[in-house]
């Protein structure tokens, strides 16, 4: 377990700490946690226990909430895990530059330029869409330090 | 020609079996379609003949068997007589003078197999009794290699006649098939049989061990003989979808009892046939193969029934002689483990098929053989399935056989004791003891050490003692109540010395930490108790389940003979349970207690122990199985004890269960309050353990739900602690299911409260505390910040959990008040969905909160509150869909999550559509008028996440199950809806069911006709075969028939294939006449063309298209034949 109690990420802008402790029995499926070091996202949980009359045990299986990677973990139901503290932001996309990055815009009018067109079918499709005219809506993951666009959204004219 | 035509098919077998680096895929593809192109040549015998006789080539010979086979079932009718028995001698006389690979072998056995089935069909079996002569013969006389040839006919004429349902051999209609198996059973399976026994008591002759050949000749014997007496004896008025599955268990390895008719009696009543049975056994057993067949003889011999004894006298002589030579086998012999299985089956079906005989049994065989036989195999299965127990990786025969001593000891118990009650309480005692015995740690008790203390036990997985062992427990109850006097002292002296143990344990480890050795004494004292919890709450309470448990009229008799022998103190009795909490140990008076009593006071005080080692820090050590194991007692103690009503129970005064139980004793009170006590410890103790939380709110939900003991409950301070204590919690600490089950149990109780004035104020101390949390988070000013920040999502997770239990509880009487307080949470949460669109865990909640409500109360609500829910329930799922509507994600994860999502929708829709089929809201005076039914609202709301079903997360099995599910009730109760959708609409839902007919498997396609049967009853009956809807229905009839002749249905669904074809042709009768034409018209054979036009006009004859019952029957079995027959003929690709 020391691998997890060792590595506390701290955000760049807040200095508040990435993560915060909860109890192991008290986490659950399709929440977070922090699995070898890396915020995950857990798909499955179940309980054992060390012999008939010992006390029970979670494992769990999570998936990097940015990698994709699959982690598994198994730890005393009454230990404290690490829980990573995860926003999601919408933003407008309103330009791509050359060199592939974004430019957002959030609610409240604040402009960014620092993240990437993400990878694969979702950039892809990011890009036509954008040169199609469409308003187009990014929901940005943040957590422990590293952002990233996970998901893009086409406005209709249903939909405003 | 066919040399030539030889050679190429053996070119291409080599390239078909050369290795994947020599051949390209263009060579092995071009050979696969020669071999595909001689599978369909026409009267390929001559050809056959000839690759048998001179090609080399073991694959091309196999493929010729094969082709003759399926030419043989289809042209069969074609085939003159003369061929057909000229091709029969050839092929026996094929096999018996050619060397050919046993796979080629067993391929001609079929065909000729098939051939004497296909005759039998027309001359009554005249054929096949000329060559089961011949076989006989070949058997008796032939040389070693030919007598095992004989046996692998024998063995195929069996299979062949053997399984009609699904028979390999298509071409014939089932009813046809049945006949057959009928004809055959009746004359030449009898004979079979009587064949075989001779031939074995040929065997036993000799002893073994058998060489080779007669090893195999033994083997194939015993075989025949265990398939005769496996065989499905189905009675001919049984439908032919329970045959089916009489014939499908035979696979399955549980065969069907042994029914005979009388002509069998001559076999099965000759003195010398069960001896001779068990003597085969007995020679054998130590040879496994064939070990197990000569028992299956055994066992099913033990199930004879029928007309063949239903005579008394030879009934009992049978059972009689069974029973002499069972016992002198099992006296006789160590019993192996995998044997015990046999012999356990064969008392378990000797009890199931006789015990009403047992007494007609000649004395001496009963009192002195039969029951302490098999009270003796009961002890030396237990003592085996305890060594079974410590080891994780043995084979579990022993525990196996146990229980099926255990299953015939409870018919043995209920129709025999009391004939002998008094053997039975001696073997009751015996096995009492063994088992007690087993169970407990050395020296008391005979239980291995567990030595693989590190092992995992996966709590998801594996069911704990009192589910795996229910049944034994049971019926260890059952005999412990036969012997209180002596069971009850032996259960409280176990627990009374173990908790004297454990308590000195618990003082030492106080003061310094445990060695390994104390650890694994403490581990062991843990198991002791747990099992002797478990044991003791079999003895004090019966299962109950479903009905009002009561105390078991032999434990009210005992209590009393205890009083009434001054042997118990009604005070004592009373102070024990009283001052339980207060003090750990024994009262100085408890041998003057009632033993009932003395048993639930040690485990009460065990829980008061449990609560004593937390506080003093110990509680890292204690056992959380044993902690359930309390709960589970507690409940059952509860239920079945206390709060005894006053009536029809007693009629001793004074008597000691009185004092301490009835519902208006102190003393009960008291014991109420410990247990609510306890559940509340738990809660706040077990934080960490899901088992123990989910025990202890089982008994919480069992302690309200008897309507004259909730008002006990409610009264009492601990209750209004343990509401307090659920308010109180901090956010996240109980798993998602127990505080569910909490806030369902609240609400439920409140329902029994009498007084309105009281039951508001109770409902008040529920619900006002959640309304307040609700509206402290939405009236944040800064709630769209806030919204994402941890602990407030803790709080709203926890806020959502409460309030489905709420949903959950939800009765007639309490609906009102419920949904007064849901309805404005429930209308916000579109809003509230929407801020947190991005966190599943919550968007999950909410989803399933609507359709928790839709399931538990939709169908108690008043029409203007149903309303109310809909356009909630509406809006939530439009607010999902706008959320996730033409939204791409690059989680690893989206798919599977939008999965998970969109079932919980399709849940609320099903749910609420539930509601237009059962309505039970009291009728008020309200005469509002709400026109939405559920089906607007569950295709108003499909029509939101249609865009969302993609195709894709259409191939999770469950999901597109719900789907069509949900789809096909819509239909079933209101088609008119979906006649009359908006046309893109339709044609989108029709391209999915289309979609269903191929793509997802049989389990959809199943669905899919459904709904098409669906839509066209109502398109016959209200006569719209001339609108847009009835032109969409009508392309089914073509897309059904296509599929139907393409083999792409399996013969399961074939009657609903036909119902479904039949109600379209009621309503679209020009055009399937057009349909057949035209698929006449498409064959190039103008035979096969014939002959389908035939099968067409035979398919409709008697019918008429008016959708009554008889003709649709009649049609079912027409088409059925059709089927079968066009199947034989028609390669449609």
């Amino acid at each position: 377990m020391a691998d997890i109690e060792d590595t506390h990420f701290e955000t760049g802008d807040s200095g508040a700490s990435a993560t915060y402790p909860m109890q192991c029995s008290a986490l659950r499926k399709n929440g977070f946690v922090m699995l070898k070091g890396r915020p995950c996202k857990i798909v499955e949980m179940s309980t054992s226990k060390t012999g008939k009359h010992g006390h029970a045990k979670v494992h769990l299986v999570g998936i990097d909430i940015f990698s994709g990677k699959k982690y598994e973990d198994i730890c005393p139901s009454t230990h404290n895990m690490d829980v990573p503290h995860v926003k999601r932001e919408d933003y407008q996309l309103t330009d791509i530059s050359d060199d592939g990055y974004l430019s957002l815009m959030s609610d409240n009018g604040d402009l960014r330029e620092d993240l990437k067109v993400p990878d694969g079918d979702v950039g892809a499709s990011l890009r036509t869409e954008y040169d199609a005219g469409k308003d187009i809506l990014c929901t940005v993951l943040k957590s422990c330090g590293e952002e990233v666009v996970i998901a893009v959204k086409t406005n209709t004219a249903l939909d405003k | 020609m066919s040399a030539q035509a030889i050679s190429e098919l053996e070119a291409a077998a080599q390239i078909i079996m050369a290795p994947p680096d020599i051949v390209s895929n263009e060579q092995r593809h071009s050979a696969e379609s020669i071999f595909l192109n001689f599978r369909k040549s026409k009267s390929p015998y001559g050809l056959c003949r000839e690759i048998l006789e001179n090609s080399q080539n073991q694959y091309v010979m196999f493929e010729a068997a094969e082709v003759l086979k399926g030419a043989i079932i289809r042209e069969w009718s074609f085939l003159l007589d003369t061929d057909r028995s000229s091709l029969r001698q050839y092929l026996v006389q094929y096999i018996t003078s050619h060397e050919v690979p046993h796979f080629v072998r067993d391929r001609i056995i079929q065909v000729i197999a098939i051939m004497v089935k296909r005759t039998s069909i027309d001359d009554k079996g005249k054929e096949r009794a000329v060559i089961l002569q011949e076989v006989e013969n070949l058997i008796i006389n032939g040389e070693s290699e030919k007598k095992l040839l004989g046996c692998y006919i024998i063995t195929n004429l069996i299979q062949e006649y053997a399984t009609t349902v699904k028979s390999a051999d298509v071409g014939l209609p089932w009813e046809v098939h049945f006949k057959a198996k009928k004809q055959f059973e009746a004359t030449d399976l009898k004979r079979i049989f009587q064949f075989c026994v001779y031939l074995i008591s040929e065997v036993v002759k000799n002893d073994p061990p058998y060489d080779g050949i007669m090893a195999q000749l033994t083997r194939h014997l015993l075989q025949i003989t265990e398939r005769i007496l496996t065989w499905g004896n189905v009675s001919a008025i049984l439908p032919k979808r329970l045959i089916g599955i009489y014939e499908s268990v035979y696979e399955s390895d549980q065969s069907c009892a042994l029914k005979l008719s009388s002509a069998w009696g001559e076999v099965m009543f000759n003195p010398e046939f069960l001896p001779l049975m068990f003597q085969i056994y007995w020679k054998v057993r130590d040879v496994d193969e064939l070990a197990h067949h000569a028992m299956t003889c055994l066992v099913q011999l033990a199930t004879l029934s029928g007309a063949v004894v239903s005579n008394v006298p030879n009934r009992v002589k049978y059972l009689h002689s069974y029973l002499v030579n069972f016992f002198k086998l099992v006296s006789n012999v160590t019993i192996k483990d995998k044997e015990s299985l046999g012999i356990s089956s064969i008392v378990r079906k000797i009890v199931m098929f006789y015990v009403g005989d047992f007494y007609k049994l000649p004395e001496p065989l009963i009192h002195d053989t039969l029951l302490d036989e098999v009270t003796r195999l009961t002890c030396l299965f237990c003592e085996g399935a305890v060594r079974e127990d410590a080891d994780p990786d043995a084979d579990r025969f022993f525990s196996e056989s146990l229980e099926n001593m255990l299953e015939a000891w409870n018919s043995i118990y209920h129709d025999f004791h009391q004939i002998t009650d008094e053997s039975i309480t001696s073997c009751g005692m015996r096995i009492f003891n063994k088992y007690v015995q087993c169970h407990l740690a050395q020296p008391d008790g005979i239980r291995i050490p567990d030595t693989g203390g590190g092992n995992n036990v996966d709590e998801d997985i594996e069911d704990n003692d009192r589910i795996k062992y229910k049944e034994q427990l049971q019926i260890v109850g059952l005999f412990g109540r036969c012997v209180l006097s002596h069971s009850l002292p032996v259960l409280f002296k176990i627990l009374e010395a173990r908790i004297a143990s454990l308590l000195s344990h618990l003082l030492v480890m106080q003061h310094r930490a445990m060695t390994v050795n104390e650890a694994a004494v403490l581990d062991s004292i843990y198991e002791d108790i747990h099992w002797a919890v478990l044991i003791s709450g079999h003895v004090l309470c019966m299962e109950s389940d479903g009905e009002t448990a009561v105390i078991p009229a032999d434990i009210m008799r005992y209590s009393i003979e205890q009083f009434k022998n001054g042997k118990v103190d009604k005070d004592d009795s009373v102070d024990a349970l009283v001052y339980v909490d207060a003090r750990p140990g024994l009262p100085d008076r408890a041998e003057y207690l009632d033993h009932t009593i003395r048993v639930a006071f040690n485990v009460l005080r065990l829980c008061a122990i449990e609560d004593l080692a937390v506080s003093m820090k110990l509680g890292h050590l204690w056992s959380p199985e044993v902690s359930s194991s309390l709960m589970w007692f507690m409940k059952r103690w509860y239920r079945t004890y206390l709060l005894i009503p006053l009536d029809n129970y007693f009629n001793e005064v004074g008597y000691v269960f009185w004092s301490c139980l009835e519902k208006d004793s102190d003393c009960t009170q008291i014991q109420i309050e410990f247990i609510i006590n306890k559940i509340a410890a738990n809660l706040y103790n077990f934080q960490s353990e899901p088992v123990v939380l989910k025990d202890t709110v089982a008994v919480f939900s069992d302690a309200i739900c008897t309507k004259r003991k909730v008002p006990y409950i409610i009264k009492t301070e601990a209750m209004a602690k343990l509401i307090s204590l659920a308010e109180n919690l901090q956010p996240g600490s109980l798993p998602s299911e127990v505080l569910r089950g909490l806030y369902k149990g609240f609400v439920s109780a409140g329902v029994y409260i009498t007084s309105s004035s009281e039951k508001n104020k109770y409902y008040e101390t529920i619900l006002n505390p959640l309304r307040l949390r609700f509206k402290n988070i939405i009236t944040q000013e800064n709630f769209a910040k806030v919204c994402q920040d941890d602990q407030v999502q803790k709080v709203v997770i926890d806020l959502l959990e409460c309030l489905i239990g709420i949903a959950k509880g939800s009765q007639m009487a309490s609906v009102d008040t419920l949904f007064d307080f849901l309805s404005p949470i429930l209308a916000e949460l579109p809003v509230f969905l929407t801020f947190y669109k991005d966190y599943q865990v919550i968007v999950q909640l909410i989803l399933e909160l609507f359709g928790q409500c839709a399931k538990y109360m939709l169908c108690y609500l008043r029409p203007l509150d149903s309303k109310k829910l809909y356009e909630s329930s509406l809006a939530t799922v439009q607010a999902y869909a706008k959320c996730n509507g033409n939204r791409l994600s690059t989680e690893t994860f989206a798919e599977e999550s939008s999965c998970q999502d969109l079932s919980l929708v399709l849940d609320v829709f099903t749910c609420i559509l539930s509601r237009d089929c059962i309505e039970l809201f009291q009728a008020t005076n309200q005469r509002e008028l709400v026109r939405v039914t559920a089906a607007d609202v569950a295709l108003f709301g499909l029509n939101f996440i249609m865009p969302l079903m993609t195709l894709e997360l259409l191939k999770f099995p469950n999901l597109c199950a719900q789907f069509y599910h949900l789809l096909v009730l819509i239909n079933d109760i209101y088609p008119e809806k979906i006649a009359n959708l908006p046309q893109d609409m339709l044609a989108s839902l029709l391209k999915t069911i289309e979609l269903g007919l191929t793509d997802f498997g049989n389990d959809i396609a199943h669905t899919a006709l459904d709904f098409i049967h669906g839509m066209s009853i109502y398109v016959f009956r209200s006569k719209v075969q001339d609108t847009p809807f009835g032109s969409a229905v009508k392309a089914f009839l073509k897309l059904t028939m296509d599929l139907a002749l393409s083999h792409q249905f399996n013969s399961d669904m074939m009657s609903n294939v036909s119902a479904t074809i039949y109600c379209l042709i009621c309503s679209f009768e020009d055009e399937y006449q057009m349909l057949v034409q035209t698929l006449i018209h498409l064959q190039s054979d103008p035979l096969v063309a014939e002959r389908l036009s035939e099968a067409f006009e035979n398919l409709i004859q008697g019918v008429c298209w008016t959708n009554q019952r008889d003709y649709r029957l009649r049609f079912r079995n027409n088409f059925e034949k059709f089927i079968a027959n066009v199947h034989g003929f028609l390669l449609v690709k």
